[in-house]
């Protein structure tokens, strides 16, 4: 496999952190278009931790999902009481306040000789850790679908357990839910968190995946797309956000021949796919078509059925 | 299934921390220009690759150059090129095919006796190639 | 002293055509509760039709104009029809993620048409800019001014004062009921998404001539800013479209000139955010509640 096409996987390993991270959003029914900022705070906090602070990777990768979570519950918390359209441009209009006081934040120290650090427009450079402890890109590869994999299983366990129950009443009827009794507000800032927090793990991820970031890579048209992952592979199951991520990168990278007319085609590829499949190719009726039929092939019923 | 997933996180942890040895590498420093070669979107570019501590030229390296546009990081990925070394005095041409005009980060993948990335950022027009200037939108003009 | 008042009259110029991008928005936002990401980008794409005009047959403002705002209004159609129209009832994001995807395709293929980064579009008015006191009013700011002034008072007597409007108002109310009274609702929608096009059309006609230049940014400027001042001047508010539009302009006027651009950008935003937190109804909005209750 050559560095060319583990890079790609890699690229669509971290974009579905974000991926999952507009999707959890979504199953509790809001749609955001921010989710790109936790990304961003991600990228920034894990690079200066190892570039600038010399932690391990590890660490730089928690810190990275700490502080993603962390700015999330700050911007979760004044937004609790908006819906809607009104909550989707508020996370915008966040978005963009983080990605432009990012081009105003400089914060450089002098490492072997070097200036190194975020220096506002032009970016964070030489976030090198890869290069400075001999990882080869199969092991980021490696590293990346590991952690992705560890956040899909909590996700399957999510679905299964009561707090996911949860979020899906949440999204389909906010007053219904709180009338069951139901802590609407304590467990939309859970989800904030969590969602802010994957974001962050991503952004971690890709700062050391590309040795280098710059604030114009977090603009809204990564929020708006890892928006549509979701909606593209489906809303049935965190499979689905994954799904659309493969489909748009894999498309991307596939059809270099029309490569002047990739997004008018895609373009009119989703819009067409919307109009016939409005939550996404994995929707929950096929996701519980697919379980039904599961569940005839295989009778012996597994024991990690949670309690109705 | 709890089990499972903690278990793999662990491993996960593990893993990366097991990766630890630091030590300092040496550091490449690149001075870049492009040209616009005869065909549309295609650009000629020469290299000359520096070791920042010594500042002696780093020739005998293996060079690969690819691009991504800032502004959708990942939707306009340009296939990495190899480059070839001018006479072994540590400048390198290559020749690279983008997708659009604009502004592209440059990618020098190196890899050799030295592993290491050099990325810059260069605005592609038709004529000529000059240093990107942040995108700014259309504001509104003093008298 | 002289600067601040320099730069609130500015501000209230452009914010005129900020005005107008926010009731084309509002328009189609109280038709259909739904959101149009692809206004913009249909803007632009009128836009590019005027400046090939512009290079190709040396036309005019005038044509120019006429250019931009059949283009806007073919892309706009276009957008409803593929978006918007064939979608049911409840799928509100998968309509708005729709018109994401075809803002793409109109950004690509306006860039197809024309690659380079900018292209040049024609003046509306040229010659020294009118003296009035120690101040200065630039003549195509003047025009835009009265343009969305004139623009907005005509929207608000079509929707208030005749029939059309009058069933544009019911099916706001209650597209079902309006349906049973007899409305085609489908031509009804139609009909304004062309319209709100059409004055989106023209107001990016005014800002293109003012900046005499045309970049494939403008699509997503054009929605945000459009987006920006009707959420500050209240969802579904013709007056307070037009009121965002001016507070925006005036806002970023000073801004930027005791700041700089970034942080106009900073406050601009912070505006939005502190509006939405505080008083999600905007200035002069109308039922925050019921949008409150809105499923995604």
């Amino acid at each position: 496999m050559d560095d060319y096409l583990i890079g790609v996987l890699s690229n669509i390993g971290i974009i579905s952190f974000v991926a999952l991270s507009s999707y959890l959003l979504l199953l509790t029914g809001e749609i955001s278009f921010g989710q790109q900022a936790f990304f961003a705070i991600g990228a920034y906090a894990s690079g200066i931790a190892t570039a600038l602070w010399g932690w391990p990777l590890a660490a730089a990768l928690a810190w990275g999902a700490a502080t993603g979570g962390g700015a999330a519950l700050l911007v979760g918390i004044p937004t609790l009481r908006l819906h809607g359209i009104y909550f989707a441009i508020a996370t915008l209009a966040f978005a963009e306040m983080v990605r432009i006081l990012f081009e105003l934040f400089r914060y450089q120290i002098l490492i072997d000789g070097e200036l190194t650090g975020p220096n506002g427009v032009e970016g964070f450079r030489n976030i090198r850790y890869i290069f400075d402890n001999n990882i080869d890109a199969l092991q980021f590869l490696l590293l990346t679908y590991g952690l992705l994999a560890a956040a899909l299983l909590k996700f399957m366990l999510l679905e299964r357990s009561r707090i996911g129950v949860i979020f899906r009443m949440i999204g389909e009827d906010e007053t219904l839910a709180g009338l069951q009794g139901v802590s609407v507000a304590r467990h939309k800032i859970l989800a904030a968190g969590i969602a802010g927090a994957l974001a962050g793990i991503g952004g971690g991820l890709y700062a050391h995946l590309t040795t280098y970031v710059e604030p114009r890579i977090f603009d809204v048209m990564l929020g708006v797309h890892s928006l549509a992952y979701g909606l593209i592979g489906g809303l049935g199951t965190a499979l689905g956000p994954l799904l659309g991520v493969l489909i748009d990168i894999g498309l991307l990278e596939s059809v270099r021949s029309l490569a002047g007319y990739r997004m008018i085609i895609f373009g009119g590829l989703v819009a067409l796919l919307l109009i016939v499949r409005p939550r996404g190719l994995l929707d929950e009726r096929v996701v519980h078509r697919i379980g039904d039929f599961w569940r005839q092939a295989f009778p012996q019923a597994r024991r990690s059925r949670s309690d109705p | 299934m709890r089990f499972t997933a903690k278990t793999m996180a662990a491993v996960a942890m593990l893993a990366l921390c097991s990766l630890d040895s630091a030590y300092a590498q040496v550091r490449a420093r690149a001075d870049i220009s492009c040209k616009p070669a005869h065909q549309t979107l295609q650009y000629d570019c020469v290299i000359k690759l520096i070791d920042s501590g010594t500042n002696e030229p780093l020739s005998g390296l293996t060079l690969t150059v690819g691009a991504d546009m800032p502004s959708m990081a990942g939707a306009h990925n340009v296939r990495p090129v190899a480059a070839t070394e001018d006479s072994g005095k540590g400048t390198y041409r290559v020749r690279i095919a983008l997708e659009m005009r604009g502004d592209w980060a440059l990618q020098l993948n190196l890899s050799g006796s030295i592993r290491d990335r050099v990325v810059k950022v260069l605005r592609f027009e038709d004529d000529l190639v000059g240093e990107a200037v942040p995108a700014q939108k259309p504001g509104l003009h003093r008298h | 002293m002289i600067d601040l008042i320099q730069n609130t009259i500015d501000g209230m110029m452009i914010g005129s055509s900020y005005g107008l991008l926010a009731l084309g928005f509002t328009l189609i936002f109280g038709l259909m509760r739904r959101l149009n990401l692809s206004y913009g980008p249909s803007i632009m794409i009128g836009g590019y039709l005027g400046t090939v005009f512009f290079l190709q047959y040396a036309a005019g403002p005038l044509v120019v104009a006429g250019a931009v705002v059949a283009g806007a209004v073919i892309a706009g159609i276009y957008v409803e029809m593929l978006c918007f129209a064939p979608m049911k009832a409840g799928a509100g994001i998968a309509s708005m993620v729709s018109s994401f995807a075809i803002w793409m395709q109109l950004e690509q293929a306006a860039i197809l048409v024309l690659p380079r980064h900018t292209y040049p579009f024609p003046a509306l008015a040229t010659g020294a800019p009118l003296q009035l006191g120690p101040f200065l009013i630039r003549v195509d700011h003047l025009i835009m001014l009265l343009c969305g002034l004139g623009l907005a008072a005509a929207v608000q007597l079509i929707l208030y004062r005749t029939r059309f409007g009058l069933g544009l108002r019911a099916i706001i109310g209650n597209s079902i009921a309006a349906h049973l009274v007899g409305i085609n609702v489908r031509m009804a929608v139609l009909f304004a998404f062309a319209g709100a096009s059409a004055i989106g059309g023209i107001a990016g006609f005014l800002v293109l001539a003012t900046d005499q230049q045309i970049t494939p940014m403008f699509g997503m400027w054009a929605t945000l800013k459009g987006l920006i001042a009707m959420m500050i001047g209240g969802l579904g508010s013709i007056p307070g479209a037009v009121l965002g539009g001016l507070l925006l302009g005036v806002a970023e006027a000073h801004s930027q000139w005791y700041f700089g651009p970034q942080i106009r950008d900073l406050v601009t935003y912070f505006i939005l955010f502190a509006f939405l937190v505080m008083r999600p109804g905007g200035l002069l909005g109308s039922a925050p509640e019921a949008a409150m209750t809105q499923k995604a």
